[in-house]
C-alpha cells in the first residue's frame, strides 16, 4: 500500500463523477499538476487519477470575515489559533485495473502510486517498440520522488499508425530545437541498435537559425565535469548511448569565396570539408528550373499569372529550352518583357515584367544559381538527397539565406524526398531509399501558417506530407513559437505534439480549448527543458523533461 | 420493514400515531434561550482585589501575545440536535417521542493548529415515563428497550445504534408543554456527557494551570446527583482549570455590588475592559458558588446589538480560600487577558454571532456538529 495522503470528496456541489473525482490533503501536503494518484476502488479495483487543480481553502467565509479577523484591519494583529484550512484536489480518472468506472466513492483513501504503478496508470509500461522522449519526476522528496523514463511507441511516433511530431514554445525558453534533436537521437540510437529491417529512418534537417544544426556528431563541451557525468548517467538511464548524431552530412548554400554562405567558422568548415562530410549546394538551370514556383510561395497569385508564365518556362516555350544557364534565362525573361513581344498572348507584358522582378531579385548575381562543377564540392541538394540512405542525417543549412530563398531550399528538398518517396526515381542507379525519412523544420510558420497564400506550392507539399507522408514514410516533425498560427490541416495531421513554455495570449487561443486550464497556466510557466507532450498512447497529457544535448552547443 | 416506533409502540404497547417528523432547530425559534440559567442569586464581589468599576486588559493581553503562550489548550462544546419523531398513546392519553443527536466534542490547540481530542456522540430518544412496562426497574426496561432496538437489522446494516432511551417525566404542569420535557431530558444528557469529558480530562492530567480548558457556555450545572461533600468537593475540584465563556447571558442577571441591575454598565464596556467580578450561588449548583465577571472583545462601532462582542465569563469557585476571599485578581485578569487574545480569527459570515464566538469554540462546535447524521437519515428511522 502506498503512502496515504488524503481522502475522495464527494459533494452535491462537487460530486464524483465517471470523469473526475476531488480528494482532500492536508495543507502542507506538496503535489503538482500531472501527479498520479491511486485509489481503492470497488470488485478489488484500483483506480488512477491524475491531478488537476489543486485548492487551497480555509473556513474564511468571505474576504470581509479575514479584514474583521485582524481587528478590523491591523496588519500587526496576531491570532491565537490557525484558521482550519485543507487542500482540496480535483483529479481525472486515467484508468482502472478492472475497468471499472462507476465514481469513486467519498471516503475512500488516496494513495501515492510507486514507480510501476504510475507507468501503468499513464500507459508507460510494456510499451512496444519503445523510443525515448524523455523521462518525469514525480511527488518531492526522497522517499516519494519517482523518476519515470518515457517511452513512446514509435510506430505512433514515425508511423505506420500515428505520424508527425509539431513543437511549440517561445524561442530561447522552450528548447525546442534540443527537445526535437534528443528524439531524433533517440530515434536514430534505436536504429542503431536495432538489427531489425523495420527500423530504417534517415534524416533531412534545416538549420535555420546560427550554427545550431551545425555540429551534431560533435560531442558537447559540457560547462563542468559533473554536469557531464550527471548528463550521461541520465542518458544511460533512458536506454540511450550518450553519444551525438552519427552519418552526418551538411550542406551549405554555394558562395563564391568557397565556404558557403554559412554562420559556420572558416575553420570548422574546413574541417568538416576535410572529414568530407560538407558539401556546397547550387540550383543549376536544366534540373531546378521546374523549381520556380517554389519562388513564388509567399505570394498571392488570384489570377494565376506567374503560374502560367512558369508553365510556359518549364515546358521550354518561346526560347527558355535548350539555355546554357541562369544568365540566359534572365536575358530570354526580360526579352518578353519588352512592349510588343511575341510568345504566348495570354501573357501580358505587365505579367512578364512582374515576374522578371521577382525572379531577377532572387537569381541575378546570386552564387547558388549557378552550374554545378564536378570538383565533389558542389552539389545539388535533389541529387544529393535522392541518394539518402538508411541513418543518416543531411543537415541543410539555410540559416543566411533571404526568406524567399530559405523557402526555394526548403520547398525544393521536401519535393525531393516527396517524390524519392513515391518511387520517382526507382529506375535511376544507386537509389535506395529508406522506408522513412524525418524531415525537421524549425518555423513551420514560415511555410505553413494559417495566412499563407492557399496557391502557395509550399503549402502545398507540406500539407501532402501531413497528411499522406505517414503512408509514404515521410516524417515532419516541425517546431514553431505559436502552434496557433500552424494551419490546421498540419497540426490536425500530427499525432504527437509537445508544448513548451509559451505565453498567455496563446493559450487562450481555440488551440488550447480542451487543456485543462490549470495545464495551460503551467505551459506559460514551463522550464527550459520540460515539455508537456500529447500522444495517442499516453492516457494523459504528460510533463516530461529531457537531458541536456549530447552534441555540439555553439554559444 | 419495521421502523423504530413499530418496535417502540410494539414493546411499550403503546399506539404510533405516525405523526409529521420534524427537527426542533430551525422551526422553534419562539423561545430565546440564554446560555445562562435564571435562577441565581448575587452574593458579592468575587474578586481579591475588586476594581472600582471596568479594567482594560489590553496592555497584558498585548504582553501575554508577545511574550508567552496561550492559556487555552483544550476546548469543550458541547450541543445538540433534537426531533420530533412520533406521537405515542397510553392509557388513551397521547405523548410526544423525541429524538436527539448529542455531540460533546473536545478539541486541542497545539502550535496554534487545531487538533481532535476527544469525541462523544449519544443517540438518544425520550419516552414518557408511562412507557415503562416495569414500575419499579425503569431503567432496567428502558436499557432492555434500547437493546431491542439495536437489533434492528436497519440500524447494523447502516452501522448506527442508540445509546440511550431517557424517560421524561409526564406531570401535568400548565408551564411547560410536554415537548419541553422530552428536549429537556436530552439536554441532561448533553451535560451529563460535558461534566464526564472534563473528568476524563482532569483524570489523563491533561488540563492544568498552563492548559486550561475553555468550555462554551455557561458551567451552571445542575448537579442534584453529588451526594456527598467529598463528591461535591471532586466535582469542583475537577473545575480548577475550566473556563466557562458564555456568548449570551440575560442582562437581567446583571448585578452591582448593591445586588441593583446595572447591565447598563456591562452595555457601556469599553473594549478590552472588563468588569468586576461578581459572586453567585445558584439552586442548580448546590452548595457551591461561581465567579462570573464580563468582558467585551469587539468595539461597539462594529457590532449590532448592544451586548454583542461582551462575553460572559464564569469559573467554579474550588478552595475555601476563593468561596471566602473570591477568586485571585491576578487569575481573573490573565484569563481575561487570554481571552482578548482569542478575539482573532473570527468566523465572520459563517456565524451570525461571529462578535461573541470565540474561534477555537466555534471550530470545536463545527467539529460536533460535522458528526451528525443528516436530518433527513436520522428522521427516516422513525
Amino acid at each position: 500500500m502506498g503512502k496515504v495522503i488524503g481522502k475522495v470528496i464527494a459533494t452535491e456541489k462537487n460530486p464524483s463523477t465517471i470523469d473526475d473525482f476531488y480528494f482532500w490533503t492536508k495543507q502542507n501536503l506538496i503535489l503538482n499538476p500531472f501527479d498520479v494518484v491511486k485509489v481503492s476502488h470497488l470488485q478489488e479495483s484500483v483506480s488512477y487519477g491524475i491531478i488537476e487543480e489543486i485548492s487551497h481553502i480555509t473556513d474564511t467565509a468571505n474576504f470581509l470575515a479575514d479584514y474583521v479577523s485582524n481587528d478590523f484591519g491591523d496588519v500587526e494583529a496576531e491570532e491565537n489559533t490557525h484558521r482550519i484550512g485543507m487542500n482540496y484536489v480535483k483529479a481525472k480518472v486515467i484508468g482502472n485495473t478492472g475497468n471499472v468506472y462507476i465514481p469513486l466513492i467519498n471516503n475512500s483513501r488516496v494513495e501515492l502510486a510507486n514507480e510501476s504503478e504510475v507507468a501503468e496508470a499513464l500507459g508507460l509500461s510494456n510499451v512496444k517498440n519503445p523510443v525515448t522522449c524523455g523521462y518525469l519526476e514525480m511527488y518531492t522528496g526522497e522517499e516519494d520522488k519517482v523518476t519515470l523514463p518515457v517511452n513512446m511507441d514509435s510506430r505512433f511516433l514515425i508511423g505506420p499508425e500515428g505520424a508527425h511530431l509539431n513543437i511549440s514554445g517561445i524561442s530561447g525558453l522552450a528548447a525546442k530545437t534540443s527537445y526535437s534533436m534528443f528524439l531524433l537521437r533517440a530515434i536514430q540510437d534505436k536504429c542503431l541498435k536495432s538489427e531489425e529491417e523495420e527500423e530504417d529512418v534517415a534524416f533531412v534537417l534545416f538549420n535555420v537559425k546560427g550554427k545550431d544544426l551545425l555540429a551534431l556528431d560533435e560531442p558537447n563541451d559540457f560547462e563542468s565535469d559533473e554536469e557531464k557525468k550527471s548528463t550521461f548517467e541520465l542518458y544511460e538511464h533512458l536506454g540511450m548511448t550518450p553519444e551525438p548524431f552519427k552519418n552526418v552530412q551538411y550542406y551549405y548554400p554555394y558562395s563564391s569565396n568557397k565556404i558557403g554562405n554559412t554562420y559556420l567558422h572558416k575553420e570548422a568548415f574546413k574541417q568538416q570539408k576535410s572529414q568530407g562530410k560538407a558539401h556546397l549546394y547550387k540550383y543549376s538551370y536544366e534540373d531546378d528550373k521546374d523549381n520556380l514556383d517554389l519562388m513564388f510561395a509567399s505570394m498571392d497569385d488570384p489570377q494565376q499569372t506567374m503560374d502560367s508564365i512558369i508553365n510556359y518556362i518549364i515546358t521550354n516555350q518561346g526560347g527558355f529550352g535548350g539555355l546554357d544557364g541562369w544568365d540566359d534565362f534572365l536575358d530570354e525573361v526580360q526579352k518578353h518583357c519588352k512592349a510588343g513581344a511575341g510568345g504566348d498572348k495570354e501573357i501580358t507584358v505587365a505579367s512578364w515584367r512582374k515576374f522578371n522582378r521577382i525572379i531577377r531579385k532572387s537569381i541575378y548575381r546570386n552564387d547558388i544559381f549557378g552550374n554545378v562543377h564536378d570538383n565533389n564540392e558542389e552539389v545539388r541538394i535533389g541529387e544529393s538527397l535522392k541518394r539518402i540512405k538508411k541513418n543518416e542525417v543531411h543537415v541543410i543549412d539555410i540559416a543566411k539565406l533571404n526568406e524567399d530563398m530559405q523557402g526555394f531550399v526548403f520547398g525544393d528538398a521536401i519535393r525531393t524526398i516527396y517524390d524519392l518517396q513515391l518511387g520517382q526515381f526507382s529506375d535511376e542507379e544507386g537509389i535506395e531509399p529508406p522506408k522513412k525519412i524525418v524531415i525537421f523544420i524549425d518555423e513551420l510558420n514560415k511555410y505553413a501558417s494559417s495566412d499563407t497564400p492557399k496557391s502557395s506550392p509550399i503549402l502545398h507539399q507540406i500539407l501532402d506530407i501531413a497528411e499522406r507522408g505517414r503512408s509514404l514514410g515521410i516524417v515532419l516533425f516541425s517546431a514553431e513559437q505559436f502552434r496557433s498560427a500552424i494551419h490546421n490541416r498540419v497540426t490536425g495531421n500530427c499525432s504527437t505534439h509537445a508544448y513548451g513554455r509559451t505565453n498567455a495570449i496563446e493559450i487562450a487561443k481555440a488551440d488550447y480549448k480542451y487543456v485543462p486550464q490549470v495545464y495551460k497556466n503551467m505551459m506559460t510557466r514551463l522550464k527550459q527543458g520540460e515539455y508537456i507532450i500529447q500522444n495517442p498512447v499516453f492516457r494523459s497529457l504528460l510533463n516530461v523533461k529531457f537531458p541536456k544535448p549530447i552534441y555540439k552547443q555553439y554559444k | 420493514m419495521s421502523t423504530i416506533m413499530d418496535i417502540i409502540a410494539h414493546e411499550t404497547n403503546g399506539k404510533s400515531y405516525k405523526t409529521y417528523k420534524y427537527t426542533f432547530e430551525g422551526t422553534d425559534t419562539l423561545s430565546f434561550d440564554y446560555d445562562d440559567h435564571q435562577e441565581i442569586t448575587w452574593d458579592r464581589y468575587g474578586e481579591t482585589v475588586p476594581p472600582d468599576g471596568s479594567i482594560s486588559m489590553k496592555t497584558k493581553a498585548d504582553e501575554i501575545c508577545r511574550n508567552g503562550r496561550p492559556l487555552f489548550t483544550y476546548f469543550l462544546d458541547g450541543s445538540r440536535h433534537t426531533y420530533k419523531v412520533d406521537d405515542i398513546a397510553y392509557k388513551n392519553k397521547v405523548f410526544p417521542v423525541i429524538a436527539g443527536q448529542v455531540g460533546v466534542s473536545c478539541c486541542k490547540r497545539v502550535d496554534k493548529e487545531m487538533q481532535r481530542f476527544d469525541f462523544d456522540r449519544r443517540l438518544a430518544i425520550s419516552l414518557p415515563k408511562i412507557a415503562s412496562q416495569d414500575d419499579w426497574n425503569k431503567a432496567v426496561f428502558f436499557a432492555n428497550l434500547r437493546n431491542k432496538l439495536n437489533e434492528d437489522i436497519r440500524l447494523q446494516r447502516n452501522g448506527i445504534s442508540f445509546t440511550d432511551i431517557i424517560p421524561y417525566s409526564t406531570k401535568v404542569d400548565e408551564f411547560e408543554r410536554l415537548e419541553s420535557k422530552g428536549i429537556a431530558v436530552i439536554q441532561d444528557l448533553m451535560i451529563d456527557r460535558e461534566i464526564d469529558m472534563v473528568t476524563r480530562l482532569v483524570a489523563k492530567h491533561r488540563i492544568s494551570a498552563s492548559n486550561y480548558l475553555m468550555k462554551d457556555g455557561s458551567l451552571e450545572y445542575r448537579v442534584d446527583h453529588l451526594v456527598n461533600d467529598r463528591e461535591r468537593r471532586k466535582f469542583q475540584s475537577n473545575f480548577s482549570f475550566v473556563v466557562g465563556v458564555s456568548k449570551s447571558f440575560n442582562p437581567e442577571n446583571c448585578k452591582d455590588k448593591k445586588g441593583k441591575n446595572n447591565s447598563n454598565m456591562i452595555a457601556d464596556l469599553p473594549l478590552y475592559h472588563r468588569t468586576p467580578v461578581s459572586m453567585y450561588s445558584s439552586p442548580r449548583l448546590a452548595g457551591m458558588k461561581y465567579a462570573v465577571w464580563y468582558l467585551r472583545i469587539r468595539d461597539k462601532k462594529y457590532t449590532v446589538n448592544t451586548f454583542d462582542g461582551i462575553l460572559k465569563i464564569e469559573k467554579i469557585l474550588v478552595t475555601d480560600e476563593q468561596i471566602n476571599k473570591g477568586l485571585d485578581t491576578e487569575e481573573v485578569d490573565l484569563i481575561s487577558a487570554n481571552i482578548i487574545n482569542e478575539r482573532n480569527p473570527v468566523c465572520y459570515g459563517a456565524d451570525s454571532r461571529w462578535a461573541n464566538h470565540l474561534y477555537p469554540v466555534y471550530v470545536t462546535e463545527c467539529y460536533a456538529k460535522s458528526k451528525y447524521l443528516s436530518n433527513t437519515m436520522f428522521l427516516n428511522l422513525f
